[in-house]
């Protein structure tokens, strides 16, 4: 897996604003990079990308909603903190819905603003982390054989190995070989981690 | 007196009274018992002054006197407004026309009087209704300036916020740096740079919104139409780029002045732009909107023209009328008010279609000639 270092992406129309954002930015020395509109930025982002959005929400064209909904699309899990102007709680209310992490009312206080892009890129790190354990655990799940599979799924659901040599027609000792294969290969130090891991891979297939 | 001439007298609508040579009443009919308040028989015999205020009370007598003197006369034939004196002490203003009956010796008078009051209120009813139309049209026009600001506030808050955001996190990230053991001068004077750029940028937004809310007494000086035009442009640009439309400004090289209130032709102006800008929502629409200037010997003129839907055939003709509207949420009052304001100023604003497709709105003022501004 390639790693960038994380990086904050600011999309704002207004120069000013866009440079000002940026100065900071850098002066604590996170690395920024800057997008004029919604458009520009969704063409340059690669979702792998670590870091954090920090996004206007009032843009001519694509707006930061219309932004925020085509990474939800997307499937990009990138943590937007949104900036928005005096009128516009509403938008931000609406933003919070959808999955934004954070907003921020113009103008702010720049410890406010770096506060939550802290937590955003911590945010963004623990979920990759975590993103990046289950496609381990998915890349170990298939060295496994069918009667491993069978045998691991048995076994996490409680039974005795002497109950899964009965329901698998095979003598327990063989139940006991599939079972050290399985805890070998899925990097399982106890029976409890693997039902974790298990758990874990399942709900990611239902949540992505 | 026979009772016919009597009942002649009685069925007059106007009041009819007969003097002798000194003045005494010696007829006075119904209409006048109705007009004065008097009873006939209060007044015969008395001076006929005695219906007249102050100063023509006193000198009545010598009008006569005089008459009779020299046959020269004053009304006699002629007819005139006169002001009357009711029993009540009240007045009211009536025509007299007075005529000399003769067969006497000395001759006598008579007077007929035509109550006017009824006139004169309805005249006065049609100038205060005159009067009330001004005023409800310059207090529209205040509204409708209101409601463009109320429409406008947003954007130009929004406006505001942008400098004042920069230059909060220039500042602060100054701040953060300079307490560094060895700041980037460089980086610094950069900041330093921008937070003035940006403050004068909050400056001039509020400049601009303040000199429109005013409402102020109409102010003619000699103006640079593109100088007004640069103005306004300053205004409508984030409305443009929040409505995602182009502003293209094509401003002839030269103009000779023209005499206005720059305010209120910004006001036309940002009406037609406003106007434009809406025309280009359409989804097929090139979103551009272009203000343009150029000028004749004798005129300047100014145009807004869009490449939207255009103007439908069947409201064209009530284009300019008040309360016409085509927009859900319009007043219809934008451009009627622009085109009085233009007409004020001695111009004229109207519609043209555009080529190849949408609306041009043009207004033309008188040129200034051989004064520079």
């Amino acid at each position: 897996m390639k790693s960038h270092p994380p990086s904050v992406y600011i999309v704002d129309d207004d120069e000013a604003v866009r440079g000002s954002l940026r100065f900071l930015i850098r002066s604590v020395g996170l690395p920024a990079q800057v997008y004029t509109s919604a458009q520009e930025f969704l063409a340059a982002y690669d979702r792998r990308d670590p870091g954090c959005l920090l996004l206007d929400v009032r843009m001519p064209g694509m707006s930061g909603l219309d932004l925020q909904q085509e990474l939800n699309r997307r499937g990009a899990t990138i943590p937007v903190v949104f900036i928005t102007g005096h009128g516009d709680v509403p938008m931000a209310v609406e933003a919070m819905q959808q999955g934004a992490f954070d907003f921020l009312q113009k103008p702010f206080r720049d410890q406010d603003l770096l506060d939550r892009v802290q937590r955003a890129l911590a945010r963004d790190a623990e979920s990759r982390a975590r993103l990046a354990a289950r496609a381990e655990i998915r890349t170990r799940l298939a060295t496994l054989t069918p009667r491993e599979k069978e045998v691991m799924e048995l076994i996490t659901r409680g039974k005795a190995n002497k109950v899964v040599g009965a329901e698998l027609g095979v003598s327990q000792r063989t139940v006991e070989i599939h079972r050290a294969h399985v805890m070998e290969k899925m990097h399982a130090s106890s029976l409890a981690e693997l039902v974790r891991m298990v758990l874990d891979s399942e709900e990611s297939k239902q949540n992505p | 007196m026979n009772g016919e001439l009597q009942a002649l007298l009685d069925a007059c609508i106007d009041a009819v009274i007969i003097i002798d040579h000194r003045g005494c009443i010696i007829t006075f009919n119904r209409a006048a018992v109705r007009m004065f308040g008097y009873e006939a028989a209060q007044v015969i015999g008395q001076n006929v002054s005695m219906l007249m205020p102050a100063p023509d009370r006193d000198q009545h007598d010598q009008y006569v006197a005089r008459y009779l003197q020299s046959g020269t006369a004053r009304v006699i034939g002629t007819g005139r407004e006169v002001t009357a004196l009711r029993s009540d002490g009240s007045r009211f203003p009536a025509s007299l026309a007075i005529g000399r009956i003769d067969g006497h010796s000395p001759p006598h008078f008579v007077g007929f009087l035509h109550d006017l009051s009824g006139r004169r209120a309805q005249e006065a009813q049609r100038v205060s209704a005159e009067l009330a139309v001004r005023e409800a049209r310059e207090r529209l026009t205040h509204v409708a300036r209101l409601s463009t600001m109320g429409e406008m506030t947003t954007g130009l808050a929004h406006e505001i916020n942008q400098p004042l955001t920069a230059i909060t996190m220039y500042a602060q990230a100054a701040e953060r740096m300079a307490m560094q053991p060895s700041p980037d001068l460089g980086d610094l004077v950069e900041a330093l740079r921008q937070i003035s750029a940006q403050a004068l940028r909050a400056g001039e937004i509020i400049r601009r919104l303040r000199d429109m809310v005013r409402n102020r007494q109409v102010r003619e000086e000699l103006l640079d139409l593109n100088a007004v035009v640069r103005e306004l442009a300053v205004l409508v640009e984030s409305d443009a780029r929040n409505n995602n439309v182009q502003l293209k400004i094509d401003l002839a090289a030269t103009l000779p002045p023209v005499l206005g209130d720059s305010i209120q032709l910004q006001q036309v102006m940002l009406n037609l732009v406003r106007n434009a800008i809406d025309a280009v929502q359409s989804p097929a629409c090139e979103r551009l909107v272009t203000l343009r200037t150029s000028h004749t010997g004798t005129a300047v003129e100014m145009s807004v023209s869009d490449l939207g839907p255009g103007i439908d055939p069947a409201i064209r003709d009530r284009l300019f009328e008040a309360f016409a509207t085509t927009k859900p949420t319009g007043t219809g009052l934008g451009l009627a008010i622009s085109r009085s304001i233009v007409e004020a100023h001695g111009g004229r604003l109207n519609w043209r279609a555009n080529q190849p497709c949408g609306s041009c709105f043009v207004f033309t003022l008188p040129a200034v000639n051989g004064v520079s501004t």
